[in-house]
């Protein structure tokens, strides 16, 4: 097979999948298994792809990583007639945003400005479902797809400027977070918890591209934006009563110490994407666990809901894991990915680290506030309670396990050719000596 | 030697095992449960006959130079001080797991609860063992989880605010630990612990953080860790978790007291190397110690609830002990948190039948005291004035002309001495206090006290000392690296002396029913200190009103920012 055919082969089964899904979406149990079926088989094509000359320009272990987040995303879905757009355009949007991370300049950027245009008719489509940041949602993903078409008619650096736009509206950096929270808030089904993860990933193989382009003064800023961004987004989460916009911007928070971390160092490292998944994978089970809330009882202010852990045990257990893997906590990925960040030998020291500290300190607060407001207390008598399904509890147990699995052995996890390490025991006279 | 790993792993297995069976098994799978605790426990005095023969004993399962590129190096390094921990930690998680399979039988969570004490053991057991500042920092965090967790009743709210308190109060001891091993990898390149002492002794660095402000790399490192030890083992003022945490089950607290609590008292005797090397620092750890003995000790007094009297009392011991740190006696300090760790299990685990009693018979504490003589008699107090006066003098005149011993220049022997002399007189004033009759008895009561505090002081906690830092070089390099000045040293000593014989003197008044000359304004200021001291210094309300301060900040950013595009 053609060398371009086994590159595209991941997003062409998607892309066919999600229109051939069409054909049935008047069964939703057939189309719900026809989903995990073709979400399976884009990953298999991607494992397929393991040990190809091209993996490394792919960005291998993050596009691995699409299709188990939309897999894990759609298993947990009871399959009901309002889920069934919302699963063909998972499909479509892993198509398209694998078929964004294979292609180079304009193929890439054209699909990328596509799946800018299917966020903003989603958007629109959903908009009854209003939230606040709906509308600048809408406009800041319009103003994505002009970015994209004047960075197709220029040449660098005004295209890399506008590319890197359009990186700061996926992989969220204030002040062009809008439409990140927008999806997340807004969007139905398990739509939100798979652009969490989704988005990031494109811009960041985005920001990758174009960094070496990039004029030195947008380098000096990127930056002090980062560390805005994360002393912002903390302060937001902070602030919010409503699940999905505390999530979105807890990970306007995590993501802009991404940025500022690849803005001082210039590059990205197995630890970098180790961070950008983890935190990423972490929002996609949250916002899965509490999507089988709304799947229940509607999107509820967290002020309505309390005392879970008494009446849903098992979605207690695993919606705590997942907020502990959220906020930063040992022995989880994103705690993996975080030190990996600052223990970086080329991260200087300055007065940036100890707002990175602190927001990842503010973390501990508003996850664990939602934490205790949403399992403790004493449970509402007038609901009908149901603990999580198979399917349900499948999907967050294995978000779970990969999240320690990232956690305990990180540079396994993102790095080829890792080998076991043998014990080394020393007895007696050492350097440090009691 | 690598069979030793097996022992802190042990707890895990009960934690799983009861968790697992629990639900089936009931009753015996808890029982059955505790057998791998005991076995940690005997595997611990292995281990500790075996470090104490052969020397320390270090097993990784990574390469040394790469344990900052995993998140969890893990490797166990068995040394005196990690074994001696595990052995008191062991021994007490078994005794609280015994205990606890009586006390929370018909509890709802009894499996949920027993496996947590059983994980927590595990957590404190590879903590204490662990061969580099990033695991230790791994389980430092899963610990402050973990009593967020113990310290938690799902439906009481007072509870679930304490709980909160806790943990977040924990993190930002994490987030300053945290900063200290960011720091001491950017500026020493490792996180290994002998490498980082190694380098950190051969490599001084200075900062410059502010223009005119310079601090040593060593000084920085050890500060931010030191705030993570200030967290843990409830240091001013961020000790306000503690009492926060006080409506969890009674055997939690006991392992809280004895086990969880001392980990800051482990990290700076693990860190003892680095802390040498900072005079700042160990002058910081002094007076933040003293600062919490004084305080934690006072506010005990005006306590009316047996448990939060056991809190603060608590917390002024782990000010005591950090204070140790402090002064360079760190040997003294893993003593008196031994000690006290098992003094507080014991009295938490009787506290509940002692409250369980009082609500049966009403008539308990029983009467009988009221009969005895109020009046301090001549025979007691002159007993214990003469033996809490004599004795120093009789140790200055043995240690100056016997001994030889270079008082003037040794701050490490007179702060040794004066610790016997301060715990004796404390022990003798509490006699007095408790028994106000005139006999002989009580006269060789108090006696047998003295002998018994001047033995321990002088022959186990010597012993001790050598024990853990084998080379009294080491150990007179921390003394004379947290030296005080001079001025300040012979102050706070005499201040020390004259504070005990004023007690002296005003409990022989206060018992003849004698008033002393007290100011109009002294008085005034011990109705405005007891208030004060009554309220915990409102750091409670300050704290609350930083929450509401941040949360209002918060809320007016997000109004204001929520009809913008941004």
């Amino acid at each position: 097979m053609a060398e371009w055919m086994v590159l595209w082969l991941p997003a062409a089964i998607s892309v066919a999948g999600a229109v051939s899904g069409f054909a049935i979406r008047s069964r939703p149990t057939a189309l719900k298994i026809w989903v995990l079926l073709v979400s399976l088989a884009s990953l298999s094509a991607l494992a397929a792809l393991a040990g190809h000359p091209m993996r490394p320009a792919l960005q291998w272990p993050l596009a691995a990583l699409l299709p188990i987040a939309a897999f894990l995303s759609l298993l947990g879905q009871p399959p009901h007639e309002d889920n069934r757009a919302a699963w063909i355009m998972t499909l479509l949007l892993l198509g398209v945003g694998l078929g964004a991370m294979v292609g180079h300049g304009g193929m890439g950027l054209t699909l990328l400005a596509l799946l800018l245009i299917l966020l903003v008719a989603l958007l629109y489509r959903y908009r009854a479902l209003s939230v606040s940041h709906l509308w600048q949602g809408i406009g800041m993903y319009g103003v994505g797809v002009i970015c994209l078409a004047t960075a197709l008619a220029t040449v660098p650096p005004v295209s890399a400027v506008a590319v890197l736009a359009v990186c700061a509206m996926l992989l969220p950096l204030a002040p062009l977070h809008a439409g990140y929270v927008a999806a997340l808030a807004g969007l139905p089904g398990n739509l939100p918890a798979f652009l969490s993860l989704l988005l990031p990933v494109l811009g960041f193989h985005g920001l990758l591209a174009v960094l070496p382009h990039l004029p030195d003064t947008v380098r000096d800023v990127l930056p002090v934006l980062g560390l805005a961004g994360a002393s912002y987004g903390a302060l937001k989460a902070l602030a919010q009563s409503r699940v999905r916009a505390l999530l979105a911007y807890a990970n306007l928070s995590f993501f802009s110490i991404l940025w500022w971390h690849v803005a001082v160092v210039q590059a990205a490292s197995p630890q970098t994407t180790l961070y950008l998944s983890a935190v990423g994978l972490a929002t996609n089970g949250l916002l899965l666990a509490w999507y089988a809330i709304r799947a229940r009882y509607g999107d509820m202010d967290l002020r309505a809901i309390r005392g879970l852990a008494h009446v849903m045990p098992r979605f207690a257990v695993l919606f705590m894991l997942l907020a502990l893997a959220a906020m930063g906590l040992p022995p989880f990925g994103v705690f993996a990915g975080f030190m990996g960040l600052l223990l970086a030998p080329a991260l200087p020291l300055s007065g940036g680290l100890f707002v990175v500290v602190v927001a990842w300190l503010a973390a501990s607060w508003y996850l664990l506030d939602l934490l205790q407001r949403l399992l403790f207390g004493r449970h509402r008598t007038d609901l009908r309670y149901e603990d999580l399904h198979r399917t349900e509890f499948a999907a967050l147990l294995a978000l779970v396990l990969i999240l320690l699995v990232m956690g305990v052995a990180p540079t396994r996890v993102f790095e080829s050719g890792g080998h076991a390490l043998p014990a080394h025991v020393a007895t007696g006279d050492i350097l440090w000596n009691r | 030697m690598s069979y030793l790993i097996v022992v802190p792993l042990l707890p895990l297995l009960a934690a799983l095992f009861v968790w697992v069976t629990g639900p089936r098994l009931r009753d015996r799978g808890a029982r059955l449960g505790v057998l791998p605790v005991v076995a940690a426990f005997a595997g611990a005095v292995v281990t500790l006959v075996l470090v104490s023969s052969q020397g320390p004993i270090s097993v990784r399962l990574y390469e040394p130079g790469a344990a900052a590129n995993l998140a969890l190096p893990i490797g166990f390094y068995f040394d005196r001080l990690s074994a001696v921990m595990m052995t008191l930690i062991a021994l007490v998680g078994t005794i609280i797991y015994l205990y606890s399979t009586g006390y929370m039988y018909q509890d709802r969570g009894y499996h949920r609860y027993l496996g947590l004490i059983a994980f927590t053991t595990f957590v404190l057991l590879c903590m204490v063992s662990s061969a580099n500042l990033m695991m230790l920092f791994v389980f430092w965090q899963i610990l402050s989880w973990l009593l967020f967790l113990l310290a938690h009743n799902h439906t009481h709210t007072a509870t679930l605010e304490g709980a909160y308190k806790t943990f977040t109060l924990l993190r930002v001891g994490d987030a300053a630990f945290l900063a200290g091993i960011v720091l001491a990898h950017t500026l020493y390149g490792t996180i290994e612990f002998q490498e980082l002492f190694v380098r950190a002794a051969a490599t001084p660095v200075v900062l410059s953080p502010l223009p005119g402000l310079e601090i040593s790399g060593a000084t920085a490192v050890t500060l931010l860790i030191f705030v993570g030890a200030m967290s843990k083992s409830a240091q001013f003022p961020i000790h306000i978790w503690l009492p926060s945490s006080l409506y969890a089950p009674t055997p939690v607290h006991a392992l809280l007291h004895a086990g969880i609590i001392n980990a800051g008292g482990f990290l700076l005797n693990r860190l003892a190397p680095l802390y040498g090397l900072s005079s700042t620092t160990l002058h910081v750890v002094f007076v933040v110690g003293m600062l919490t003995a004084v305080l934690g000790a006072s506010m005990m007094l005006v306590q009316n609830d047996i448990k939060k009297t056991l809190g603060f009392s608590t917390i002024g011991q782990m000010g005591y002990m950090i204070m140790e740190c402090g002064l360079g006696a760190f040997a003294l300090a893993v003593f008196h948190l031994i000690a006290h760790g098992l003094f507080k299990a014991t009295v938490f685990l009787n506290c509940g039948n002692v409250i369980h009693q009082v609500r049966q018979e009403p008539a308990s504490p029983h009467a009988r005291h009221a009969v005895e003589e109020h009046e301090l008699p001549r025979l007691t107090w002159a007993t214990g004035f003469l033996t809490t006066l004599l004795l120093p003098l009789v140790i200055l005149l043995v240690t100056h002309g016997v001994l030889r011993i270079p008082l003037l220049e040794s701050q490490g022997t007179v702060i040794f001495l004066f610790f016997i002399w301060i715990t004796s007189s404390q022990a003798i004033l509490t006699l007095t206090r408790l028994r106000a009759v005139a006999s002989w008895k009580v006269s060789v009561a108090m006696l047998l006290t003295l002998l018994f505090v001047v033995f321990t002081y002088l022959f186990a906690a010597e012993a001790f000392t050598h024990f853990l830092y084998p080379d009294p070089r080491e150990v007179a390099f921390y003394f004379q690296a947290a030296a005080l000045p001079g001025r300040l040293f012979d102050g706070l000593v005499i201040g020390t002396t004259l504070l005990t014989v004023l007690g002296w003197v005003y409990l022989y008044a206060q018992a003849h029913g004698r008033t002393m000359p007290i100011p109009a304004w002294v008085q005034a200021l011990r109705v405005r200190l007891y208030m004060l001291l009554m309220n915990r210094l409102y750091i409670d309300g300050l704290h609350a009103r930083l929450g509401q301060w941040i949360m209002r900040a918060a809320h007016s950013l997000d109004k204001r920012s929520s009809g913008r595009l941004w």
